[in-house]
């Protein structure tokens, strides 16, 4: 959501020149990569799998509620019940009555890891993301593109809807709803971001009690139940635990590369970029299944490997192209009798002129293949600002 | 450490005192808050100490007719009671209760210096978002022409109306007149008012809040910056405005809102007032002013998340006390950022904790 704030062109012209110093100036003193603080804190609401709420200091403040519910999958005609494409094995689509033969059948077949592995397989359909932004209506274009943005993140891997799977015929289906609480005082992405990554990392899902293709059933303790995102440590296959994805909003002015911008930064940005990243663990865990290169996988350099993965990379438009530009003194005609002859027409001028010092234009163009690498590489970087985000939010105690 | 995660600060565990509600009989004064039965969420229904207790719109105050209404509380007269109209303490001043909202828009009072931006643009007058309720509104004819002229506005002016402000532009005025229904009339026809540039703009809650900029007896002051090793003598011009409408930026001798009021009177206004008084042109500006102007607008941000008063002492102190902060840490990267905790630190340092 193009957040249009209204700055007057000198503002702007001054915010620009302080952000293309090097290092730059920002108007809170922050420097390039540094983010606002934030005050994190999970499972509050009782009624959710997990729910979690961010909060900046300057009063922006997000909260996030994942909710489960089984339900029963619905088999393609084109694929056989366990999930493969229909081969020579069997004729007409599968009905979900003959269960027992099934059975046994697939206990033969679970020894075969690679014949499991395609059988827990989810559909982007099993997830269901809402986004309400205070002041804009559900399905305005910003809103819908907000949430596209995070379920594009949070499915790109396909990773993830696999942790969904019960067994062939049902499934969890999560809604996840994301509530801006106060009004969008930035543009509020990496927050709904932040605060999804924590409510995902503190969902728990009931623990199944029921075997194979039964009906599920479940333990009514919860303090059994699992966590969709394994803790460390806690019985997984691997002893790393994948995450969550984070999106982070960068954005550049000239050559400076600036994290979590405020309003007023985005509105002289040269261009804004949105960058997904995940923990790069899906590769670990394949490698470890297959039981070689256990060793190389986890940590190259003692430290057990975070290695991230650039998951999608979407260009925002930044608020800054449709601001309006200074005149400068010289064609100014209110400011008569400084520059040339004053012009009746000022806003007739205006398009003409060139770039003046001290005078805001609006960027135009698209943005530079070379600013765009090092956005992303600057996201990246090992020990960079990703690391150090991910880093934080494990921090955060899951209550 | 490109981003600090805190913990939640733990709530104030409100009194809860439904058994002393019983217990305790309030003979005298306050009575106690009591709603009929359906709200029942755990609100607390009678507290300790009123000063610091904060109550909220349709709060019933007390039943006892003693009390007087004051600001911020109506009545009913069946049964007779007094309702809190706004979210805040209540204050007590003999037997005039009166409730302080915790934030309230700003209310506008003639003679007020305001800073405002440009929303609309309409035939003989703008629009100015002033941060109060209405938006106020600055007649062409009470802005000074460029060259200081004296004449009629014509329809010419009218037509060019967007050469002198156009929208989102920003200006310093002060309130010359209010109508009935609170919304204020502007005028810039002073040397000290008139469009902004050279700097950067921040809100802050004005007067009605706890924190915030407060009237005082100079709005608009010059901060030397000579102290964080500033080179070539460059100044700060800081315009707090009533309505917590900030504006901070460099210093040129003898323009501005902080310029000494020396300059010539009324009459001999077209000698003084500039040509570029309505130019959107920023001068080029020395880097370490640049600086300052941010470590500036970081004090005052620090000041209101402490929940203290920003007025010229405060802002002068605040920013003396930054930079020997800055020093005693070397210059780093950072030295700017005064939020969390350096911020708690500087307030704490202001009001000597």
């Amino acid at each position: 959501m193009a957040t249009t704030t209204l700055l007057s062109p000198a503002e702007l012209a001054y915010l620009h020149s302080t952000l293309s110093l090097t290092p730059p100036i920002r108007p809170d003193g922050r420097t390039a990569t540094q983010f606002r603080p934030l005050t994190a804190e999970t499972g509050i609401l009782p009624g959710t799998n997990g729910s979690a709420r961010i909060c900046f200091a300057d009063g922006t403040e997000a909260i996030v509620g994942v909710k489960a519910e089984v339900e029963k999958t619905r088999l393609s005609p084109y694929q056989d019940r366990n999930g493969r494409r229909q081969g020579s094995r069997r004729k007409g689509p599968a009905k979900s009555k003959q269960g027992k033969p099934e059975d046994s059948e697939d206990s033969g077949e679970e020894e075969d890891g690679e014949l499991q592995d395609a059988e827990v397989k989810g559909s982007n359909d099993w997830v269901e993301i809402s986004v309400e932004i205070p002041g804009y209506r559900d399905d305005d274009s910003s809103t819908v593109f907000l949430g596209t943005m995070l379920s594009e993140a949070l499915l790109a891997d396909g990773d993830f809807t696999r942790r969904l799977w019960i067994n062939r015929r049902f499934h969890w289906k999560l809604y996840i709803d994301i509530i801006l609480i106060s009004p969008p005082l930035s543009y509020p992405l990496p927050l709904l971001s932040l605060t999804s990554h924590l409510a995902l990392l503190s969902t728990r899902l009931p623990k199944l009690r029921s075997e194979a293709d039964e009906d599920p059933m479940f333990d009514d303790d919860w303090a059994a139940s699992t966590f969709i995102y394994p803790q460390t440590g806690e019985g997984s296959k691997t002893s790393a635990t994948t995450r969550p994805p984070i999106t982070l909003l960068v954005m550049a002015v000239g050559d400076n590369i600036i994290f979590d911008p405020s309003k007023e930064e985005l509105a002289v940005a040269d261009s804004a970029l949105a960058v997904s990243v995940g923990e790069g663990q899906a590769l670990q865990e394949k490698a470890a299944e297959e039981g070689t290169m256990e060793v190389d996988a986890s940590g190259v350099d003692g430290k057990p490997g975070r290695a991230l993965r650039l998951l999608s990379v979407r260009t925002i438009d930044p608020p800054s192209r449709l601001t309006p530009p200074g005149v400068p003194n010289s064609v100014n005609a209110s400011a008569w009798g400084q520059g040339g002859a004053a012009s009746k027409n000022p806003d007739a001028r205006q398009a003409e002129t060139g770039d003046v010092a001290g005078v805001w234009k609006a960027p135009r163009g698209g943005m530079k293949p070379a600013v765009l690498g090092a956005m992303v590489a600057k996201v990246l970087e090992k020990g960079g600002v990703a690391d150090e985000v991910l880093d934080g939010l494990q921090g955060v105690e899951l209550a | 450490m490109p981003i600090t995660i805190l913990p939640p600060s733990v709530a104030q565990e409100p009194t809860r005192s439904l058994y002393q509600d019983g217990s305790q009989s309030d003979s005298d004064s306050d009575g106690g808050v009591d709603l009929d039965g359906d709200v029942s969420m755990g609100r607390p229904t009678k507290r300790a100490r009123r000063d610091e207790a904060i109550v909220t719109p349709g709060e019933v105050i007390t039943e006892d007719p003693q009390w007087m209404r004051g600001h911020g509380t109506y009545t009913i007269p069946e049964p007779p009671q007094i309702i809190s109209s706004v979210a805040g303490t209540l204050s007590k001043t003999n037997k005039l209760l009166s409730v302080r909202p915790l934030r309230a828009r700003y209310t506008p009072e003639i003679g007020d210096l305001v800073v405002g931006r440009i929303v609309e643009v309409q035939a003989r007058r703008w629009r100015v978002d002033v941060g109060a309720a209405l938006l106020a509104q600055l007649p062409l004819s009470a802005i000074n022409l460029p060259g200081g002229i004296q004449r009629r506005r014509t329809e010419t002016d009218e037509l060019q109306i967007r050469t002198f402000f156009s929208e989102g532009e920003l200006l310093v005025a002060e309130v010359q007149q209010l109508y009935n229904d609170g919304a204020a009339v502007l005028h810039t026809r002073s040397l000290k008012y008139g469009k902004l540039r050279n700097g950067v703009f921040m809100a802050v809650t004005g007067t009605g809040g706890g924190g915030g900029v407060v009237r005082a007896r100079r709005q608009a002051f010059t901060l030397d910056i000579s102290s964080s090793g500033a080179e070539g003598g460059e100044k700060i011009d800081v315009i707090l405005g009533v309505n917590g409408y900030i504006w901070i930026s460099k210093h040129i001798e003898g323009e501005g809102a902080a310029a000494e009021s020396s300059g010539p009177g009324i009459t001999r206004i077209e000698e003084s007032v500039g040509l570029n008084v309505y130019s959107s042109q920023n001068d080029s500006i020395p880097l370490d002013t640049m600086r300052e102007i941010a470590r500036t607008r970081g004090v005052i941000t620090a000041l209101v998340e402490n929940g203290l008063r920003v007025d010229e002492e405060m802002v002068t102190k605040g920013y003396q006390e930054a930079v020997e902060m800055a020093r005693g840490e070397g210059e780093g990267d950072d030295s700017l950022w005064l939020g969390g905790e350096k911020g708690k630190r500087l307030a704490d340092a202001l009001v000597g904790r």
